[in-house]
């Protein structure tokens, strides 16, 4: 594999909830590196922590413990003003609903600039109007949009405002939480040809969170598993689905919904029983067993991932 | 041939919307069979939920029927549900006969009271049990959905569950008084795959378990090939396209199921361009002239913009709204990609 430029790493992540003395370990040693420009996708159940870490990187949650490196700076816990406000307009997040993320109250103009009233506080209303205008056009919509109302948008257009409120901060790194699951089928091709348009045309990078494999497949370059707060494997999309190693990534590929009646009908689901795991003598460590396959496994488990793997 | 249970007859549907009227069912007619499960699949907005409350007797206020019949086949009469007047006659019906699940089990249970009361209230209303009966009736109600120790559960509230477990709550209500058809409006929706797997197994077994029919509405075309015998595509108000699953999944006919189908994520090719719907749905508040995809669909004909096609039979089980099936038509091929859905499971 050709040596590429990682542009968000993070490293041992934790994140905590709860009071110091009872803590619940939402994120627990956590470890990825993001490359630029690609799209990493990042699958779990709910609950799994997998839009906890997305927050963290986007500064919203505290880090516990480890650190999350952006460009090689890091850029959790305390870290300096310059550099907040760089983070803050170069990493953008993208929300699951378009009917609860956009301001009901405010116009579209307002939505889609708010960003720039703290980055850019230099612009003039003249320049402010023509840079949504841009961002407008840059998502499909019109720029007489900008004076009406969130209400007055379908799900797909809304979706797209969202979208336009991020990229109007001249993002490099993007953090897409579930975008189109809230959508419906037709609107959903919409949404993911305008995504990958737009990192094709700027060289964004997306971490796109989700929990839907069928969809990651088509969108992802590499995809990461999580499962209760742990990365359980982390792989290139087709290797993935090649060649799963860990019995939570099997489960998941088991339940992924097919539009093929046949093999739907004669479907064999998997469920994950974590007791399966003998974690208690011989700890997990997370490994890589073929270059750019990793997977999380004891000694035991390992033998016998890396066997598969090289099948 | 398989005995009808439901039978909906040239069906028109209105809302009356400030002043104006929204012709949101136009004209449908659909059989639903006994035993089976017919999924209806189409956008929002197509009409699918509409279509299914006039079978339980929800439709809103300022909806109506304008027209059509609904034919229950009941045990020992056939009754018209588009004649039913009011509360009244719904009441022994809705539950008994025909029951509705809903997408979103975070809202449809009542959060200040036990999970066993909101059974219970089904379970009393319908069949007259009292005390210890009722108990009993509910925890046996409980463990058919697949929730563990009923007797505790019975007494927890609606927060204390999971969104799988609500959904199983929700289950036991609509099956309380053994329906026979079971309507089920995207159940799994809001739910993640692994636990949609789940809730789509148990509402599988319970058919078998209850000689259930369901009608089964969502637009996840996954769920569709997982769960459906018979398929309905549903297209601004109209079905366009019906047949067993095989047939529409594997020979569709209309250009609508193409584009549906074509704009499946699952099928793109990394690096290209997903195919997309182009355009909108039509305006339902104006009359809809000749087939109502084709000012959408880039194939059209010239006589989709003029005349309303009828339904073609494409075999005995199948048929699709499309000039296309007209033998004098232009030969049409179907978008490559979806050529190769059987078998995609697989690889």
């Amino acid at each position: 594999m050709e040596e590429r430029d990682v542009i968000l790493s993070v490293r041992n992540l934790d994140v905590n909830f709860g009071s110091r003395r009872k803590p619940f370990r939402a994120v627990k040693n956590v470890s990825f590196d993001i490359y630029k420009g690609e799209t990493f996708g990042l699958v779990g159940e709910s609950g799994s922590g997998k839009t906890t870490i997305g927050r963290a990187i986007l500064r919203i949650h505290p880090v516990s413990g480890g650190e999350i490196l952006y460009k090689g700076e890091r850029i959790s816990g305390k870290i300096s003003r310059e550099l907040d406000r760089k983070v803050v307009s170069e990493i953008q997040m993208i929300f699951q609903d378009p009917m609860s993320s956009l301001n009901e109250r405010a116009k579209v103009d307002y939505i889609v600039a708010e960003g720039t009233y703290n980055t850019k506080k230099h612009l003039s209303k003249r320049e402010r109007a023509l840079l949504v205008d841009q961002a407008l056009l840059d998502v499909g919509l019109l720029p007489e949009f900008a004076s009406r109302f969130p209400h007055e948008f379908s799900g797909g257009q809304r979706q797209r405002i969202g979208v336009a409120r991020s990229l109007i901060m001249e993002p490099e790194f993007i953090v897409a939480d579930e975008p189109i699951s809230a959508l419906d089928v037709s609107i959903r091709a919409q949404v993911l040809n305008l995504l990958s348009k737009l990192q094709k045309e700027r060289g964004l990078t997306y971490l796109f969170i989700a929990h839907d494999l069928s969809v990651m497949r088509f969108i992802s370059d590499r995809i990461a598993v999580i499962s209760r707060g742990q990365l359980v494997e982390l792989a290139p999309s087709e290797e993935l689905f090649r060649a799963p190693l860990h019995p939570y990534t099997k489960a998941l590929l088991s339940v992924v919904p097919q539009p093929d009646p046949e093999s739907e009908r004669g479907k064999k689901i998997l469920v994950y029983d974590p007791s399966v795991h003998d974690y208690d003598e011989d700890p997990p460590v997370w490994e890589e067993v073929v270059p750019g396959h990793f997977v999380l496994g004891n000694q035991r488990e390992m033998e016998g991932y890396r066997m598969e793997a090289n099948r | 041939m398989q005995k009808q249970i439901l039978s909906v007859k040239d069906l028109d549907v209105k809302f009356n919307l400030r002043g104006r009227t929204l012709h949101a069912i136009r004209s449908l007619s659909v059989d639903v069979y006994r035993g089976e499960t017919l999924a209806i699949v189409g956008e929002s907005g197509s009409g699918k939920t509409v279509l299914n409350k006039n079978f339980i007797g929800l439709l809103d206020a300022n909806g109506f029927i304008d027209g059509g019949e609904i034919l229950y086949y009941g045990d020992h009469e056939v009754r018209d549900l588009a004649k039913f007047k009011g509360e009244k006659d719904w009441l022994g019906f809705r539950g008994r006969e025909i029951s509705m699940i809903l997408q979103d089990p975070m809202t449809s249970l009542n959060p200040l009271k036990t999970i066993g009361s909101q059974i219970a209230e089904a379970v009393r209303v319908h069949q007259k049990l009292v005390g210890d009966d009722l108990k009993v009736a509910v925890h046996e109600l409980l463990h058919e959905v697949g929730i563990e120790n009923p007797e505790k559960r019975a007494r927890q509230y609606p927060h204390e569950f999971s969104g799988g477990m609500r959904q199983r709550v929700v289950i036991a209500i609509a099956i309380a008084c053994q329906p026979k058809i079971l309507i089920c409006d995207e159940p799994t929706t809001a739910l993640d795959v692994t636990i949609q797997a789940q809730i789509l197994n148990l509402l599988k077994e319970l058919k078998k378990k209850l000689m259930l029919t369901i009608i089964f509405i969502t637009h996840d075309l996954g769920v569709v090939a997982n769960v459906a015998d018979r398929v309905a595509v549903m297209y601004a108000g109209d079905i366009v396209e019906i047949g067993t699953a095989e047939e529409v999944f594997y020979d569709p006919r209309h250009p609508y199921t193409w584009a549906l189908l074509s704009s499946l994520p699952q099928l793109g090719i990394k690096g290209e361009e997903l195919y997309s719907i182009k355009g909108t749905p039509p305006n339902l508040f104006a009359p809809i002239v000749g087939d109502a995809f084709a000012p959408r669909n880039p194939q059209a004909l010239e006589i989709d913009f003029l005349k309303e096609p009828p339904y073609f039979e494409v075999s005995p089980t199948h048929k699709a709204k499309t000039w296309l099936l007209d033998p004098r038509a232009p030969k049409v091929e179907p978008p490559e990609y979806i050529k190769n859905i059987r078998g995609m499971g697989r690889r």
